[in-house]
């Protein structure tokens, strides 16, 4: 059975004590989750205004779609769907927000991914509205989200190879030893053509000879340029 | 050698070039009024620094666009993107060899000057075409397309309004129909259907609001200009004005009595006086009609390409037709 | 520096060493390597990016039929509101197929608040909308004082809707301008850069700052209300309706306005619920969902006013939607100044705080939707997780959907509608 928790109350003396009334009103709300929801919850846990479901990964979009579908339930919005990371070696999760104008709460649906392999079915056949989300949390997070027909990444450019939200991923400013050091071939020299810039010489004038390019791409072949050898490999 | 045929030759070349010169501060002024009246009427002050008021404002913008570097695309064709610019400009200026100034001020005073008139004004959308089409550029040929569309629609509705004020006043010469309005009042008590479908005619004619959607700098960047800079762009520019002053000058001639004055003044005076009164009537009736197009500007927005073709076949063609016919009837009838 | 072991990242789905092979291979003057059979073989024609589509639906929209080209409303462009880049599939004139690029004005927002105390993050979260920079403020606020535990004082909780809901008439107002501009109309937007100047001077008298305010604190707000502010307010409240309606005259009753907006880009109550719109484009369709009436927060739960929809679900009724809620947010300023409670406008908020650990989630509403903060605490002082949900972002989705089957003109008319800010889209 779900553990059934309440919030802490609030620090003695600091502004106005926050009335607990929600979780009363939400107490219906939580009655009928543990009820629909059955199994699937493993923790629940309240709030002033939000009731927070636990889920695993893999049932999420039967759980959000019982959640939408059941009349005294009537989750019909997604309000949000977020990915959070805690850390390398725990887990990643995607937390769910989702409205219904029949319960004073928002609901808050947390779903276990883990982080070595982090997949997870799509909601978008329940709400279209949730590419987006999807797509930044896979481009933020890397967390693939299986059966989306549009997974690509949003923000960062297409070729972007490093997961920026990660708790691993350090700022650019550290780039050697950053995980997507050289990432873009503008930070590696050995990639630029110079005889892109042939036509700026004068007649007569002859490119810089081909031999750097032609030693650089004999070097990127074996693997012993100066970006191969300043990250792990 | 017949010397009134070199004096009229003399004559002719004076007026053609004096014309050609006329038109670069006729630019000037509309550019100026139109900046300064939308500023005013957005409760915006305008140009106030160049010169008093700030008069000198599109001199300067002149000065500027001669200064900037002409720019051509590496894959656009270089003859014909050249001569485009010079096609739109040449149309408006050589229409303007026609527009009657005043009495004696005629460049060209012919028996078939409205012929002749909307013939060339039709020329500018070649210009337009080619523009849109040697650019090289997906924005150039939607800008292009939209215009020779845009201007090809409207046309007819353009030369069948006019044709009302032709049957009434029996003439195909500038000078005979202002002749004509003189003894029997303004035409546009006459043709009060006709002018309207002209104004808007006009209007769509010359790619002013709300039928700007050529040049819709909100939907394709510049249109058909899109790949122009410098005095090229500059030529596009100062065309768009030059033809609303002319629009504007033959609209006034047809239906408002061209260089004769209102009710209570005499209508026209002689001599040399006289063609400096009729000029000032003339250009005092332009530019309020110059001023109507730029309130016309501030105020409304645009309309959408299938809208606009909508309105010249649908609307503003049997109109034109309709009132074609009416007058021809009543000029029958009455035995005008 | 922590050693990073390569295994933690995915691998990613382009065969980037392969491309810039062939890109050095170019340089060398070798051909390129060979494609393996059943590749992408769409590199030729221009307009189609240099990689092979990646999904499904980027293999549908780079699929060219006879007659269609792709137009790019690229990221300069004088209609996007902002950097955003549309790529656009037509046949000549009319959309057949719409991407929306995002990411021009990403600034990682979200990952900097995690090195950010809270009350940094407060000054952090202004430029993401930057036009209703007040609900950007707001949203964080709420959420924090549920982590902290404090709730702010009802003069501050006034003050706060007072500038939010000012925030939200020179918004509306812009918006109306906005749209007139994609339309070819250039005075409408003027006339709301008047009103929000005079807004904007109210507003940078009582928080010092004309466009990102820095305002909101946690547990209330950072100053009083002053007399500048009062008289600026009380000048702009006699004619605030006369204004608005002044302004609305010029484009509500306009023929060519409504002839091109009326009907256009209908959006249907489920579909928008389905796409996650909110705010005023879901009212225009007809929903009745309001954060201020369905979750509320003080003191909206205090002051009276109704939910207005209207039906159709059209550009005009959008443009019609952000006119009323102009109305009605004057009038529930009128509320909040007859309504307002002396006190404190900052609660007693210790100099070094530690939250609780744990979760709030708090909902407001932007003049673009539903604008919500999520932020975990683990205790310390930064926060671990800053989860910003923006309305535009999420409207974006609309545009694939509805645009197919009209003009590009349209389509500037109907992204002008939805009234996205791509401060707020890209983070």
């Amino acid at each position: 059975m779900a553990n059934v928790r309440r919030s802490r109350t609030a620090a003695p003396g600091l502004g106005r004590r926050r009335p607990l009334t929600a979780p009363a009103k939400a107490g219906a709300l939580v009655r009928l989750l543990l009820d629909r929801l059955g199994s699937d919850v493993h923790d629940l846990w309240t709030d002033e205004d939000a009731v927070e479901v636990q889920i695993d990964g893999a049932r999420n979009v039967d759980v959000l779609r019982r959640l939408r579908d059941d009349p005294e339930l009537g989750f019909f919005f997604l309000a949000d769907a977020a990915a959070v990371d805690y850390g390398p070696g725990v887990r990643f999760e995607v937390v769910y927000h989702l409205y219904s104008d029949r319960h004073p709460a928002w609901l808050r649906v947390r779903a276990h991914v883990s982080r070595d392999d982090p997949r997870l079915p799509t909601v978008t056949e329940l709400w279209e509205g949730a590419m987006f989300h999807e797509r930044e949390m896979y481009d933020m997070m890397g967390i693939v989200f299986e059966g989306n027909r549009d997974l690509r990444r949003i923000y960062m450019s297409p070729n972007y190879r490093s997961f920026p939200q990660r708790k691993d991923f350090i700022l650019p400013d550290d780039a050697a030893d950053s995980s997507a050091a050289g990432v873009n071939p503008l930070e590696r020299p050995e990639t630029w053509d110079l005889r892109r810039f042939s036509e700026t010489l004068a007649p007569g004038a002859s490119a810089p000879a081909d031999e750097p390019v032609a030693a650089a791409g004999a070097a990127v072949e074996a693997g012993q340029t100066d970006a191969d050898k300043s990250r792990p490999r | 050698m017949d010397f009134s045929l070199l004096l009229g030759i003399g004559r002719f070349v004076l007026a053609t070039t004096l014309l050609l010169l006329l038109t670069v501060p006729t630019a000037f002024i509309i550019i100026y009024l139109e900046l300064k009246m939308i500023a005013l009427m957005q409760l915006r002050i305008g140009p106030n620094r160049v010169g008093p008021a700030g008069i000198f404002q599109s001199a300067i913008h002149g000065f500027k666009v001669l200064g900037k570097e002409d720019v051509t695309p590496d894959q656009a064709d270089r003859p014909i993107f050249t001569l485009a610019p010079w096609m739109v400009f040449m149309a408006a200026a050589m229409s303007m060899l026609v527009i009657p100034f005043a009495p004696g001020l005629v460049a060209f005073d012919s028996q078939i000057s409205v012929v002749y008139f909307f013939a060339i004004i039709g020329l500018s959308v070649v210009g337009l075409l080619v523009a849109g089409w040697a650019s090289y550029n997906k924005y150039s040929l939607l800008g292009g397309l939209r215009s020779a569309a845009q201007m090809v629609s409207y046309e007819i509705p353009l030369t069948l309004s006019i044709v009302g004020v032709v049957i009434l006043t029996g003439t195909l010469s500038f000078t005979q129909i202002i002749e004509w309005q003189r003894l029997h009042g303004w035409a546009v008590i006459w043709q009060l259907v006709g002018f309207p479908v002209f104004y808007i005619a006009s209007t769509a004619e010359i790619n002013r609001t709300p039928f700007d959607l050529v040049e819709a700098d909100s939907e394709i960047v510049a249109g058909f200009a899109t790949e122009y800079s410098g005095m090229r762009f500059g030529f596009f520019f100062f065309a768009e004005y030059v033809a609303l002053f002319i629009m504007s000058g033959i609209l006034v001639t047809l239906f408002f009595g061209g260089w004769l004055a209102p009710w209570p003044f005499p209508a026209q005076l002689s001599g040399f006086l006289g063609s400096l009164y009729g000029l000032f009537w003339f250009m005092l009736k332009t530019y309020i009609f110059v001023l109507i197009s730029i309130w016309a500007r501030a105020t409304l927005p645009r309309i959408r390409v299938d809208q606009l073709m909508g309105m010249a076949w649908k609307a503003l063609l049997p109109i034109a037709l309709v009132n074609l016919l009416v007058t021809a009837a009543v000029v029958v009838i009455f035995n005008l | 520096m922590t050693a990073v072991d390569p295994e933690t990242r995915i691998p990613d789905p382009l065969d980037l060493e392969r491309l810039e092979e062939d890109r050095l291979r170019a340089a060398a003057g070798l051909a390129p390597q060979k494609k393996a059979a059943g590749e992408y073989a769409g590199f030729e024609q221009v307009g189609l990016p240099d990689r092979p589509p990646e999904t499904e639906r980027e293999r549908q929209l780079f699929s060219l039929e006879e007659g269609e080209m792709l137009v790019n409303m690229g990221p300069q462009h004088p209609s996007t509101h902002g950097v955003m880049r549309l790529l656009v599939k037509v046949r000549s004139e009319v959309v057949t197929d719409l991407d929306v690029v995002l990411g021009y004005l990403h600034r990682g927002i979200e990952k900097l608040c995690e090195n950010a105390t809270y009350t940094t993050v407060l000054t952090y979260v202004d430029p993401m909308d930057y036009m209703s920079a007040m609900h950007n403020e707001h949203a964080p606020a709420l959420a924090f004082e549920k982590l902290y535990g404090i709730e702010a004082p009802m003069r501050a909780q006034y003050i706060r809707a007072l500038v939010v809901e000012l925030n939200r008439v020179f918004s509306h107002g812009l918006m109306m301008g906005f749209l007139a501009l994609d339309m070819g109309g250039i005075t409408p937007l003027l006339y709301g850069f008047i009103n929000r100047d005079e807004i904007v001077d109210m507003l940078s008298a009582i928080s010092g700052q004309r466009m990102l305010f820095n305002f909101f604190r946690v547990g209330g707000v950072n100053f009083d209300v002053n007399d500048e502010f009062i008289s600026r307010l009380g000048h702009w409240r006699t004619r605030a309706l006369a204004t608005v309606e002044d302004n609305e005259r010029i484009l509500t009753q306009n023929e060519i306005f409504t002839a091109r907006t009326k009907g256009l880009g209908v959006l249907s109550a489920k579909d928008a619920i389905s796409l996650g719109v909110s705010g005023p484009n879901l009212r225009a369709s007809g929903v009745a969902l309001d954060i201020r009436k369905a979750h509320p927060y003080p003191p909206y739960d205090e002051l009276e006013f109704e939910v207005i929809t209207q039906s159709g679900g059209d550009t005009y009724a959008r443009y019609l939607q952000r006119v009323a809620e102009i109305k009605q947010s004057i009038h529930l300023i009128d509320q909040i100044v007859d309504q307002m409670p002396h006190g404190p406008v900052q609660a007693q908020v210790p100099g070094i705080i530690r939250p609780r650990p744990g979760r709030a989630y708090a909902a407001v509403e932007s003049p673009r939707g539903l604008y919500s903060v999520y932020a975990i605490s683990d205790g310390g002082p930064n926060p671990y997780r800053f989860r910003m949900r923006d309305p535009s972002f999420i409207s974006l989705q609309v545009m694939p959907k509805l645009m197919p089957g009209h003009l590009i003109a349209d389509t500037m008319a109907i992204m002008a509608s939805l009234d996205p800010i791509m401060g707020g889209v890209d983070k």
